[in-house]
């Protein structure tokens, strides 16, 4: 599976901009998503997918980096 | 030094959205006073409260929403205001010499009271991950100075209901000694939930309702009152050096000319003539004014039996033979007691009826309590009367008493 379009659905509502302007490369910055915004939107994403980052600080610059750690994260829980 | 100016007023309250409709409504004496809802009632003594009922005006931008405590968005709006009329360009230099000062009594609690709820009622494992960033007490300060580019001093005061009384006249002296060309001053205050309002409710200092007339709940000067009604708010001014002002070409709209401050100490809660007496004298000797320079009084006047009757000996204590010359009013009666907001709403109706010679009334005053036995301008606004300057007084639980003075701008 992967978490890009629920990420992208996300971000697109809370930034209200198109859902069809966040490609996997856009950077987080050029969409006005500064690193408070991300803090949240990945606390939800957690909520969402049922997984946890723990204490991890992953660096995140693009959308698909973002989609990439959830569905890590969702792929070790299922144990796949 | 330098002589401190006006140059632009915000406010947003029960009363309405904007200086101005705050400002006609009290004239008009028409309560923001209503019944509060069952939710927040709900087994408490306290039936009424002066509540935000209309829509705010989006100012946010939905990333943004979870960053603002209620408190932070009553700030901004106020600050927003006073700013658009302050008008102005934002240079570099000036930005590093503008600065908010900012009052609130309890800050971002309600954020703290949502969390406290996901946790232990809801028994949620986790908070909001800008719990800290919204809850915090200088979060409104800091949001206003973000907005409004202002990069030079940016202090928040909390000192319950004189706070924003103190941050416009720690502002006041600030720029009166140099350390700032121009400074967003005020308070702003959100409280309405379960846990605040049954604090205040514990303490038996909060007003019965008033049963045929809720809106009349609030009765300060009068014989029948019972106590305060708690409100939201949020106001602003825009203080300027003269020069500043004069530089950038804005208009301006009247003087601050005198900030006093004292504390009782002699109890917590129990107002101290002698101590209100000590900020009002301190506030007429820095604008270097006689008692007989102030035509208006926008009192404390939150409705409590001591307080009221404390601040009439106050008055009489400092103004003497001149008190019984005094108009003096209590906006509250309309507006409830917006707490770390109300010096900063208090003044900004101080300063437009400086500005258009109309006194608004202590509302609904028909029954006034002879021991308060001065000109409490009963009922009805008056208007046509050329005011030399106005006074508007803050006092604390914690003892704290503020008074700050304002008169026409002249030459």
């Amino acid at each position: 599976m992967t978490s890009f379009p629920t990420v992208a659905k996300l971000l697109a509502e809370r930034l209200e901009v198109d859902v069809d302007t966040i490609r996997p490369d856009t950077e987080l910055e050029s969409l006005g998503a500064d690193s408070l915004t991300v803090v949240e939107l990945m606390f939800d994403l957690e909520d969402e997918f049922e997984v946890s980052l723990g204490d991890e600080r992953p660096s995140l610059v693009v959308v698909q980096d973002i989609a990439d750690n959830i569905d890590r994260l969702v792929n070790a829980k299922s144990g796949s | 030094m330098e002589r401190v100016v006006i140059t632009g007023i915000g406010a947003v309250s029960a009363l309405g959205l904007g200086a101005e409709t705050n400002f006609l409504q009290a004239l008009a004496g028409h309560s923001g006073i209503s019944v509060l809802a069952p939710t927040l009632a709900a087994n408490l003594a306290c039936g009424v409260a002066a509540t935000i009922g209309f829509e705010l005006p989006d100012l946010l931008k939905k990333t943004e929403v979870p960053l603002f405590d209620r408190f932070s968005v009553l700030g901004w709006i106020a600050a927003h205001e006073a700013l658009s009329q302050s008008g102005g360009a934002n240079d570099a230099l000036l930005s590093n010499q503008s600065g908010v000062f900012w009052g609130t009594g309890i800050g971002g609690a309600l954020t703290v009271e949502a969390g406290y709820i996901d946790l232990f009622r809801d028994h949620k494992k986790r908070l909001r991950p800008l719990s800290i960033v919204a809850g915090m007490n200088n979060a409104a300060a800091g949001q206003i100075a973000l907005r409004a580019g202002f990069r030079g001093t940016v202090n928040t005061y909390s000192a319950a209901c004189v706070s924003s009384a103190q941050a416009i006249g720690e502002a006041f002296r600030h720029i009166r000694h140099g350390y700032a060309a121009r400074i967003i001053a005020g308070g702003s205050e959100a409280l309405f939930s379960r846990g605040i309002l049954s604090a205040w409710d514990a303490l038996r200092v909060l007003a019965s309702t008033d049963v045929a007339y809720p809106e009349r709940s609030c009765k300060p000067f009068s014989q029948n009152r019972s106590g305060l009604v708690l409100g939201e708010a949020g106001a602003a001014v825009v203080l300027e050096s003269l020069s500043c002002a004069r530089a950038r070409g804005a208009t301006i709209l009247a003087e601050l000319v005198g900030y006093g401050s004292s504390n009782d100490a002699t109890h917590m809660t129990k107002p101290d003539p002698g101590g209100q007496a000590r900020a009002m004298q301190a506030a007429l000797s820095e604008a270097k004014l006689q008692p007989s320079d102030i035509d208006y009084i926008n009192a404390h006047g939150a409705g409590t039996l001591a307080g009221d009757l404390a601040e009439t000996q106050s008055i009489r204590q400092v103004f003497g033979a001149h008190a019984d010359a005094l108009m003096v009013s209590s906006t509250k009666a309309v507006h409830g007691h917006t707490l770390g907001a109300a010096g900063a709403l208090e003044l900004v109706l101080s300063l437009s009826a400086l500005r258009s010679g109309s006194i608004p009334p202590t509302a609904f005053l028909d029954h006034s309590d002879p021991e308060c036995d001065l000109d409490m301008v009963p009922r009805l606004a008056r208007s046509g009367i050329a005011l030399r300057a106005v006074m508007s007084n803050s006092f604390a639980f914690g003892g704290s008493n503020v008074a700050l003075i304002a008169r026409p701008f002249t030459e």
